[in-house]
């Protein structure tokens, strides 16, 4: 049987813009843990809250992509108030407690959106809806902009890090917390604005994966635990490694798709999460610990 | 430092007196004891007449939240109902509700506390296939019947039968038997993407063994885990010369294929057929107009076109709309999983009439009643007439194979239930 190169460059193509939502999800998630070591387990019902504002704000104007920034602010202001409220007081304890109150959070998120909007999914219309030969498929130029608009989001980011003068502030908290205070930075605003925007990234993939799921209030979980897996494999906190992580396992996924079932396909996630946990803990995509 | 003081200041500044405990204690009792004054509804109708206790486990958290929530709304009209007009044998029914929380462990676990702690007499419900297929040892253990109320996994009724539990609904055999013909005669090859866990493998299976009966021919099958978000890396892998694409999938999952299928032009490449599930009337608003052109099979459509044009199906209809109204401001239609928990509760009345149910200790006799029990159509079964075979406990009924036109199903065909029927497959312990 010879090698099946169409399907191998679907699979690339599938495997880069899953990857990058994930990369989008996944780098929320590093990020508040590499600054507050909080493992947030209500980060999918963050991206759930951002899909619906999506839904509630192009109800009211019909534009998606007042709709996306909407639910980026909302969801961030969302996310400030819930560190300040629930993980603030938390702060310097057993990590146990901050994974009990986001598992808690993440509960009553996923409960409150299944009281306030029902059991039935809703729509968010994507912005265009055209598509282009791929082969034997028709591919939908909507998952590319998801893509871009995924990388936009981190590449700015990332710029923002690396030049920001907040950026700055971000990068000194992470590295030495007492130092950083020490030295003037307001370390607790910090980690509010730090979860903030965590929370929004999360609210920027929600709003842009909608179109291709239906809103529900389960919509987070599949892709927060690839996420958590991705954070793993990348390196906790590290943000680079996320991304890459993400692209990486997503290819593998689509990859193995091609030989093997999807079920076994999935599989293959879990297997690099085992054998980066046994081999190289601190992840695959740091340098290597002295 | 600084920070930290100011921080435990907020938070521990309420102190706790003995004053302010008893204080509250004393205002928590009261609320309590008012609650217990106001008697449950049923009883100012029946007095003192001793209540049925009738527990249902729905998953009503968890990945199968959206449909234990319809669900659960069907046995509580089914239940109002029964206590608005007199109720069972002259006894008010009691509904003692459960949540599975949609996990196999914790449905068995809550199933165990309705048939020890809330010593239920019998129990009308299930959702997800794994946790029913979990829960049926349970039922049989203490010797209780258990009506389905949604499980489709056709082991229920065959290999894992058991006599205490009852489907009073279809399973994919019959479906199979309705539909096959329909689909060999819209294209000969045929492609199953389905449901990787019990539900859709043993649905799969029925489709593919009918299909090829009625001369048709399976390419390929393609099963995507339960729950995946992102379909489109599998979905492309399907191509091939066949006719028609096949889904088996239900609530969010059927959302997700629905929406990339059609992105992926799969649907308007081959012919699109799929379980009815796919296209309920709670996963349409998400599907839009990419589900247009979709054709399935259902036990329960929400139209009112022959033969759903009674004025029982009327009354169905407006009580259901209402009360789902109350919990999806939407207002969505009424589905199969309203539906079918609805006449499964009142396949239970009939069979407690006719057995003279008194309690557990009936359980033999209210078995005899329900088995080959005959369901006419009318208030009780709006959806139409159903027999509930004695061999293996498994209701045949009629089946609607309809088109998606317009945002709305509309039925192509009427398959009555005598051809619906598939031999039985069971054997009781």
């Amino acid at each position: 049987m010879g090698i099946p190169w169409d399907l191998i460059i679907i699979q690339t193509v599938n495997g880069v813009v899953t990857g990058m939502i994930l990369a989008l999800v996944a780098s929320g998630l590093t990020l508040i843990f590499g600054i507050m070591d909080v493992v947030n387990f209500a980060h999918g019902e963050l991206f759930m809250l951002g899909a619906y504002m999506g839904v509630v704000v192009l109800a009211t104007s019909g534009s998606f992509w007042l709709a996306l920034v909407i639910a980026v602010l909302v969801v961030a202001l969302l996310g400030a108030a819930m560190q300040i409220v629930t993980l603030r007081p938390l702060l310097g304890r057993d990590p146990l407690t901050t994974i009990l109150a986001t598992f808690g959070i993440s509960l009553v998120l996923q409960n409150y959106a299944l009281w306030q909007f029902g059991p039935v999914a809703r729509k968010i219309q994507e912005p265009f809806t055209g598509r282009f030969n791929l082969f034997y498929l028709e591919y939908p130029y909507y998952r590319l902009l998801i893509a871009a608009l995924s990388g936009a989001i981190i590449g700015g980011f990332w710029l923002f890090l690396k030049y920001g003068k907040y950026g700055i502030w971000i990068r000194a908290t992470t590295q030495d917390r007492v130092m950083a205070q020490a030295m003037g930075i307001p370390v607790p605003l910090v980690h509010t604005a730090v979860f903030a925007i965590g929370a929004g990234m999360a609210a920027a993939s929600g709003v842009l994966f909608g179109p291709l799921v239906g809103v529900n209030h389960m919509m987070g979980l599949d892709w927060v635990l690839k996420a958590f897996i991705v954070v793993v494999v990348g390196g906790m906190g590290n943000l680079g490694g996320s991304v890459l992580a993400a692209i990486f396992i997503s290819l593998l996924e689509a990859y193995a798709s091609i030989w093997v079932n999807p079920s076994q396909a999935v599989i293959a996630s879990f297997i690099v999460l085992i054998l980066t946990l046994l081999f190289r803990p601190t992840g695959l995509f740091v340098p290597t610990p002295k | 430092m600084a920070d930290r003081e100011a921080f435990d200041d907020l938070w521990y500044r309420g102190k706790v007196t003995r004053r302010t405990l008893i204080g509250y204690g004393a205002a928590t009792a009261g609320a309590l004891g008012a609650t217990m004054l106001v008697p449950a509804p049923w009883q100012a109708a029946f007095g003192q007449a001793k209540a049925y206790k009738i527990g249902t486990t729905q998953p009503l958290s968890g990945a199968g939240a959206a449909g234990g929530k319809t669900a659960l709304v069907g046995v509580q009209m089914a239940v109002d109902r029964i206590n608005k007009s007199g109720g069972v044998n002259g006894r008010p029914v009691e509904l003692v509700i459960a949540d599975d929380e949609s996990k196999p462990d914790v449905g068995r676990r809550k199933t165990e506390k309705l048939l020890v702690e809330d010593k239920v007499d019998a129990h009308v419900g299930g959702f997800l296939s794994n946790i029913c297929l979990a829960c049926m040892p349970v039922y049989e253990e203490y010797k209780i019947v258990n009506i389905i109320g949604v499980c489709l996994d056709t082991t229920i009724t065959t290999t894992k039968c058991n006599r205490y539990t009852f489907r009073p609904f279809d399973y994919a055999p019959s479906q199979a038997v309705a539909f096959a013909p329909q689909l060999v005669k819209m294209g000969k090859r045929w492609h199953i993407a389905y449901a990787d866990y019990s539900w859709g493998q043993s649905t799969k299976d029925a489709y593919a063994d009918q299909i090829k009966k009625v001369g048709g021919e399976i390419a390929g099958t393609t099963g995507i885990p339960l729950g995946t978000a992102d379909m489109t890396p599998f979905l492309s892998k399907i191509s091939g010369n066949f006719d028609g694409l096949f889904g088996i999938f239900f609530g969010k999952d059927g959302v997700t294929i629905g929406n990339q299928a059609f992105d992926l032009g799969l649907t308007k490449k081959y012919k699109w057929a799929g379980d009815g599930a796919i296209a309920e009337s709670t996963n349409i608003p998400a599907l839009g107009s990419k589900i247009e052109g979709f054709i399935g099979i259902n036990r329960y459509i929400p139209v009112f076109e022959p033969p759903l044009n009674t004025p029982a199906h009327k009354k169905f209809f407006d009580d259901a709309k209402a009360r789902l109204k109350q919990i999806d401001s939407s207002g969505p239609d009424p589905d199969r999983y309203v539906q079918s928990n609805y006449e499964a509760f009142n396949a239970l009345k009939l069979g407690m009439e006719k057995s003279k149910f008194r309690g557990r200790e009936d359980t033999d006799k209210l078995i005899a009643a329900l088995e080959g029990l005959e369901m006419k159509e009318g208030d009780d079964f709006p959806q139409g007439d159903k027999l509930l075979r004695k061999e293996d406990h498994q209701a045949f009924l009629r089946q609607f194979i309809f088109e998606i036109k317009g945002g709305k199903p509309k039925i192509v065909q009427v398959v009555d239930r005598e051809k619906t029927v598939f031999p039985p497959a069971c054997k009781f312990a």
